[in-house]
């Protein structure tokens, strides 16, 4: 019996969300297909990468990275090498150094920072919070206002603070709203109910679902974004609609096969080869799984899932 | 005078003051002259809110006293009243407009006039988080400064963001008080026409955060009538102006407060009249339904979770209550809301001062509460909170409930200066916080006064505990009007859904109907939904068109149909949490319950994991069903099978713990007295041949029913 192809149609589609302004914008979801399904229908906006730097520079950096960022002295230059880095769509600026159990950095000199790598490249821009809701609530509020214009994504609104970060980010100063939740798809949903009853449009809401690394209970991961695409296609969920960006290098720089020495661990091979491993294969499988961006740290990781993309959409 | 003769008098002058205003700056200027205030995009804000144009210029501004002139109706009608009451507004907003023009500067300190587009936006956001719960307008002078004073502190301690206009801006400065933008105490101007900046702010807020389209009047006005929580406090003797500025603050939804008892009649929840300066706060907070967001509480001792597991040695301990030994009591009692006093908190008896070290005393706390969504049902879902808050406290442990309670106070957390009031502040800030979706008003009052504890146990709490529990017993599926889905377990098992009935609570034994409805009132949008039941299929089965949609949509296609009172016909699915799994017995027609708890071998040749596998996951095997332990004893349960008649055994364990209840049932339903004793457990058989001979010996009425496959 010869083959007989059936496209699979949906009657909806993901929400289509630009970052940035003028030029240099890129555009996320408008596609009605399940991840790289092309032969159901052409892809309209292929998945982005982002580059991820830090507020904290470049130490915590894998060698191969530290390597590519060599000369870079000031956050203006990190952030001006990230965007010229082959692959590379937007960058996500982590202000990881505000975490009260950490650094500690005050609002202001973080503000500086966002608004020193702000001047200093033109591509989108994506700010993730410290990780600490109730410090986020007023810094990624300053964050949101002092950006304006610029149609950034403010990530790591959660369930905590959502009126706080949504309503600067959203209402008061123009931006794109980066609902946060913890790989739950109910969670997510309800996320984003609450955040447009505020009144923020939901044209303009992006989601992180959550990740994990690839290895790491992963499997929620896929469910999780499975079922997100599953219903805003199959059933139509216009609360689930939004584009999913996943911030992969936060979770796989972290773990053990990526942060074990060679010489603790020799049989394992090279450390930053498999960190990269790491972070490709956890990206790739987040795109599979239905991520419309990934955020990535090492340039051959950049360098790779980009690759994959122009090779599958 | 009328109310609305007062009304369009007002407008009138106000109106004419604009004419004069606009028509004056025409003389000078020309028609060319730009119009416009500093730092905004939204140019006359309150006018390009209401009509979708802007005013940029001095001829715009005539052609814009025409539209003003045609909203200036004159019948006596509420709607006549209301749009001469904007009118007001607008024509204001025109004479505040004509004071900045060729760039002037009107206002001088302490007034500050008009707002800029970045104060509003920086408002706007804790306007949203509730950071800042509402703006009160006060206008004119109040009798005294020190009345003055005392107001404008009372709102801003709670937070609030205070305009003021006219007289009491002189009082506030004669007093030193502080005012600005930053201290959230916003003097505008000497005139009423200033009052225009108010709702300039109003309208802007609108058209930032609520995504207002200019023009779109409706929306403007939900959007202020649900979002913008301002109320106005307008000083005796009122003016003519006053009050057409006033009807426009009660089309917005802004009541108006005043201690004028005369000028005008009064108008329920919109126009109130208050003698009294000193409630002017309380009247407004509640008038405007304001909630207050309590960020810290008034206590000398730390309060975290990290506390809640703290025990309180005997030798540690300063003073212990113990509701085992001595008359104790906690409660929540629902009150009418004129029967609180908010924030209030008495100890009635003896504080710990007076109490012996290491001494045995009662206590018992009743936390009355008041709310236009409270219900006398979410009493307990509070209560039971009690145990968390108070534990959290350090120094302070807390076990029991109801008139079970002990608490113990440390030497140290008596020593830091804490004291039973301290408790009371506690339950206060918790309750005000964590149920402010019902909770508008909340006192608490302590007895630790021996008699008074007697009496409030026995005469006051025992009562309603009894007449919960009799609710409870008497709450069946036929009572209600709706039933609630539960997908809190959704995050592991994906496809599944609780339908959770009076009778039939959800199969974790952790959710009831009272408690799936209190959490849908209190987390509208969370795991708990309304299920409506109006569209019944098959009332023996338990099914229902509604109840299919509802778990169609939660379980997102997976599940087609249920029934809530059949194990073989599209029994409920489980998520995995199940206290108990019920599986057909086919040799007696019956069918065994395993309990989680239980190790052993069923007669089904399965243990309880074995059973669990073929249940859980959210799918549907007819046969095989998760249910709570509570179920067992529901004249629901398996109904459409037979009902509890078909239960041949279950661990003995779970037997002697639902035996009360099932025995109940069973003879409400069938007159079979002791029917426990039919049942067989692990003790008499675990192997369907044996039972069969032990319900055969015992006349079971399962052996004689229709094969259920």
């Amino acid at each position: 019996m010869p083959f007989n192809q059936k496209p699979q149609k949906f009657n909806a589609k993901i929400n289509t969300v630009t970052i940035g302004t003028g030029d240099k914008t890129v555009t996320l979801g408008g596609n009605s297909t399940f991840p790289f399904y092309t032969f159901d229908a052409p892809t309209v906006n292929t998945p982005k990468v982002g580059v991820e730097i830090s507020d904290l520079g470049l130490e915590a950096l894998p060698e191969g990275a530290k390597a590519y960022y060599e000369g870079c002295t000031t956050m203006a230059d990190i952030a001006k090498k990230a965007a010229a880095m082959e692959g590379a769509d937007f960058v996500a600026l982590v202000l990881e150094g505000g975490d009260p159990n950490g650094e500690d950095k005050p609002v202001e000199d973080l503000i500086a920072v966002v608004k020193e790598v702000a001047d200093a490249v033109d591509c989108p821009l994506v700010v993730e919070g410290c990780k600490n809701v109730e410090k986020d609530s007023t810094l990624l509020a300053k964050v949101a206002e002092a950006l304006q214009g610029r149609n950034v994504v403010v990530m790591s609104e959660k369930e905590e603070n959502y009126k706080a970060v949504g309503a600067a980010a959203g209402l008061a100063y123009n931006q794109i709203v980066g609902a946060e939740s913890a790989v739950d798809i109910n969670l997510a949903k309800q996320l984003n109910v609450v955040t447009t009853q505020l009144g923020i449009n939901a044209q303009n809401i992006v989601m992180n679902v959550g990740t994990a690394c690839a290895g790491y209970g992963y499997e929620y991961v896929v469910s999780t974004m499975d079922r997100i695409k599953g219903a805003a296609l199959g059933q139509n969920d216009n609360m689930l609609q939004m584009p999913i960006i996943t911030p992969v290098a936060s979770e796989t720089w972290g773990v053990k096969e990526a942060s074990a020495s060679e010489a603790d661990m020799p049989e394992w091979g090279p450390q930053d080869e498999r960190g990269i491993d790491m972070e490709v294969m956890t990206a790739a499988a987040d795109l599979a799984s239905g991520s419309d961006a990934v955020i990535l740290r090492h340039p051959q990781s950049v360098a790779a899932v980009s690759k994959m993309i122009k090779a599958l959409a | 005078m009328l109310l609305f003769d007062i009304v369009f008098n007002g407008n009138d002058t106000m109106y004419a003051e604009a004419v004069e205003a606009v028509n004056a700056a025409i003389a000078q200027y020309g028609e060319d002259m730009a119009v416009g205030f500093p730092d905004t995009a939204y140019t006359l804000a309150c006018f390009y809110a209401e009509t979708g144009n802007k005013i940029t210029t001095l001829r715009e501004a005539k052609e814009a006293l025409t539209y003003i002139k045609s909203q200036m109706l004159r019948e006596r009608r509420l709607d006549s009243g209301f749009k001469s009451g904007v009118a007001t507004a607008l024509a204001a907003e025109l004479i505040e407009a004509m004071k900045y023009l060729n760039g002037a500067k009107p206002y001088e300190e302490p007034y500050l006039g008009h707002m800029s587009d970045a104060q509003i936006r920086e408002l706007g956001v804790p306007l949203v988080t509730g950071d800042i719960p509402g703006i009160p307008v006060i206008i004119g002078p109040a009798p005294t400064v020190e009345e003055a004073c005392a107001l404008v502190k009372s709102y801003q301690s709670q937070g609030n963001f205070v305009c003021l206009v006219g007289g009491i801006i002189e009082q506030l400065k004669e007093a030193g008080y502080k005012t600005g933008f930053n201290v959230r105490v916003y003097p505008i101007g000497e005139n009423i026409s200033s009052v225009a900046h108010a709702v300039s702010a109003a309208c802007r807020t609108a058209m930032i955060f609520g995504n207002i389209k200019p023009g779109d009047k409706a929306a403007l006005q939900e959007y202020t009538f649900n979002r913008f929580r301002a109320v106005v406090n307008a000083f005796a003797p009122l003016d003519e102006k006053t009050v057409a500025c006033g009807a426009g603050a009660i089309y917005y939804g802004f009541p108006v407060i005043t201690n004028d008892m005369d000028y005008t009649p009064s108008v329920p929840k919109s126009l109130i009249k208050q003698p009294n300066i000193e409630e002017f706060n309380a009247t407004s907070i509640e008038a405007r339904d304001i909630r207050i967001k309590i960020t810290n509480i008034d206590i000398p001792v730390a309060f975290a979770s990290a506390f809640e597991g703290e025990i309180i040695r005997r030798k540690d301990m300063r003073v212990e209550f113990d509701g085992s030994r001595v008359d104790c009591a906690e409660l929540v009692h629902t009150c009418e809301m004129s029967e609180i006093e908010d924030h209030r908190i008495t100890v009635i008896g003896p504080e710990v001062d007076d109490m012996p070290d290491g001494s045995k005393n009662s206590i018992a706390y009743v936390v009355k509460v008041a709310g236009r969504n409270m219900q006398p049902d979410f009493e307990p879902v509070i209560e039971r909170k009690f145990h968390n808050y108070i534990n959290c406290i350090e120094g302070v442990y807390h076990t029991g409930q109801r008139d079970m309670q002990r608490i113990r106070i440390s030497h140290d957390a008596f020593n830091a200066g804490f004291r039973l009031k301290h408790i009371g502040e506690v339950l206060y800030s918790q309750v005000k916080n964590e149920f402010d979706a019902v909770v508008d008003k909340c006192e608490v009052v302590i007895y630790t006064d021996p008699a008074e504890c007697t009496r409030i146990r026995h005469e006051v709490a025992i009562p309603i505990f009894n007449k919960r529990d009799d609710r409870l017993a008497t709450l069946t599926d036929e009572s209600v009007d709706v039933y609630y889905s539960c997908i809190l377990c959704q995050a592991f098992s994906p496809s599944h859904v609780c339908v959770v009935t009076p009778e039939r609570l959800g199969l974790c034994g952790a959710v009831s109907w009272l408690d799936a409805k209190a959490t849908n009132e209190l987390d509208p949008e969370g795991p708990c939904q309304i299920i409506t039941k109006e569209r019944v299929i098959d009332e023996n089965l338990g099914s229902y068109e509604d109840v299919d949609e509802a778990v169609q949509k939660y379980s997102r296609g997976a599940l087609e149909h249920v029934t809530l009172y059949s194990i073989m016909q599209d029994p409920m699915t489980s998520c995995g949490c199940f206290e108990c799994i019920c599986g057909i017995e086919p040799f007696s027609n019956g069918v065994v319950i395993a309990n989680r708890e239980y190790a052993g071998m069923t007669p089904l040749g399965m243990t309880f994991p074995e059973m669990a596998s073929m249940t859980g996951g959210g799918v549907q095997t007819p046969g095989f069903m998760g249910h709570g332990k509570h179920f067992i004893g529901s004249k629901k349960f398996m109904k459409a099978e037979g009902g509890i008649e078909r239960i041949v055994w279950m661990p003995k364990e779970l037997k002697e713990f639902v035996a009360e209840r099932l025995n109940k049932t069973a003879f409400e339903l069938y007159g079979i007295e002791n029917f426990t004793d039919m049942i067989g457990d692990e003790t008499v058989a675990q192997d369907p041949e044996t039972l069969v001979a032990f319900l055969t010996e015992k006349g079971h009425p399962a052996l004689g029913m229709e094969p259920m496959m």
